[in-house]
């Protein structure tokens, strides 16, 4: 029922982007759609049709999924911060290096997942290393926006955040399953529900097209006038505080 | 087990973030008044223009009021007064500092080169101040304003580093204007 709930929600998802040309404007975005629907509905299919094979199916989807989900991470960034912007240019470097760091980080902490006996570990140990991560990228973009004041359109906030909530709720549930046994039950529950609702944000979020407002940028023009106001009050200030 | 733990605090932390950043809603947008106020007070730093740092900070008035018995009240007065004016002093230096911040941020915003670890820099220098000057203050309300006249005179070169910071910011640009930063002010307030 959940399944067939989130099978729905993603073709609704990218119905709202084939319409009015939205997926041009979020490629990324459209990709991972496309997977999700494609990966879910073989989910859905075999859980129908060949139980035997779902349980491999289902996890083997799992960790492609944790890869693509990069896709979604990098369609923030990029129309968070576009191509040629200031912020862009001035922060992209070290943005990158930390992006690099963290990416180390999943792999530092997915290589310990020998500790594991079941298969289900491994996967639960890639998708809780990953989703960590793909959390902390999407939180520092919302954050460094903020900082800056750059202003979000409908679509890419209601895609950040739920994306991010449920990335980092899933993070949670899998160390939770993984700890203690007795969370196993909930843990079944807790991560396709999640999903959905994820999946039922999107909706809301792709409803209409609204992208995010242009960052404002100076124009070449007058430079020497305000560097000169500038230096003049900086200036001023240094002559009184030592005179 | 420990690992397990820490992603599962961890994970929640970071689901109470986006919970709380979305309740908040969306960032202003550009520009906000907090930068566009960084703007028109760029060129009157009030604590920074403050001249008599060094007087208010001197205790020989005070010392002297108090060589004499029959001048102790006066002393203790003026030892008051100048309590709630190096106070004073001290505040308009951290909203100098803030503002100085502020209008970075803003110039940054507007497309000046800078690098996240400039960027960081000013954070960590900002932070610095902030905590030194809360810490004068907190000195002065507790032992009076001649304990640290040095670190309380010092505290005016903080301000100066940041704007020197902001001014090599400034310095990068290609082209800006004035008019430019007032006209998308007046249009973002209509």
């Amino acid at each position: 029922m959940i399944c067939a709930t989130a099978v729905a929600l993603e073709l609704g998802a990218l119905l709202l982007l084939l319409r009015n040309g939205l997926w041009r404007a979020y490629m990324f975005f459209l990709a991972y759609a496309i997977w999700l629907l494609i990966g879910n509905s073989a989910i859905l299919v075999t859980f129908l049709y060949f139980p035997a094979v779902y349980p491999a199916l289902y996890w083997h989807t799992d960790s492609i999924d944790v890869v693509l989900r990069f896709l979604v991470v990098w369609e923030v960034f990029h129309q968070t911060f576009p191509n040629g912007s200031g912020l862009n240019k001035s922060l992209s470097k070290g943005l990158g290096i930390i992006a690099f760091g963290l990416l180390v980080f999943a792999c530092a902490t997915f290589w310990g997942y020998q500790n594991y006996t079941s298969l289900r570990s491994i996967h639960l140990a890639l998708d809780r290393s990953f989703g960590f991560v793909q959390a902390v990228m999407i939180l520092g973009t919302l954050l460094m926006a903020r900082y800056y004041g750059v202003s979000y359109g409908r679509n890419i906030r209601g895609i950040a955040l739920a994306f991010g909530g449920w990335v980092s709720l899933s993070t949670a549930n899998n160390a939770m399953a993984d700890l203690t046994n007795s969370f196993l039950p909930y843990w079944y529950y807790l991560r396709p529900l999640s999903f959905v609702l994820m999946m039922a944000v999107w909706i809301w979020a792709l409803w209409v097209y609204e992208p995010n407002p242009p960052i404002m940028e100076s124009e070449a023009a007058e430079l020497s006038q305000w560097t000169e106001e500038w230096n003049r009050t900086i200036s001023t200030a240094r002559t009184i505080i030592r005179p | 087990m420990i690992n397990l733990t820490l992603f599962t605090i961890l994970g929640l932390v970071l689901f109470g973030s986006f919970i709380f950043i979305a309740l908040q809603g969306s960032p202003k947008s550009l520009p906000d008044t907090s930068a566009v106020r960084a703007v028109t007070q760029i060129i009157n730093l009030e604590g920074s223009s403050f001249a008599n740092a060094r007087r208010l900070l001197d205790d020989t008035d005070y010392q002297s009021l108090c060589s004499n018995p029959d001048l102790r009240r006066l002393a203790e007065r003026l030892r008051s007064e100048r309590k709630q004016l190096a106070l004073m002093w001290i505040s308009l230096l951290q909203n100098d500092l803030i503002t100085l911040w502020q209008f970075r941020r803003f110039l940054i915003q507007r497309g000046v080169p800078s690098s996240l670890k400039e960027e960081l820099g000013t954070l960590k220098s900002l932070a610095l101040s902030l905590v030194l000057l809360n810490f004068i203050k907190l000195s002065i309300r507790t032992v009076g304003p001649f304990a640290l006249p040095r670190a309380t005179r010092q505290a005016g070169q903080l301000v100066d580093s940041m704007s020197k910071g902001a001014a090599v910011v400034l310095g990068r640009i290609p082209a800006a204007g004035w008019a430019e930063i007032e006209r998308s002010w007046a249009n973002s307030a209509a």
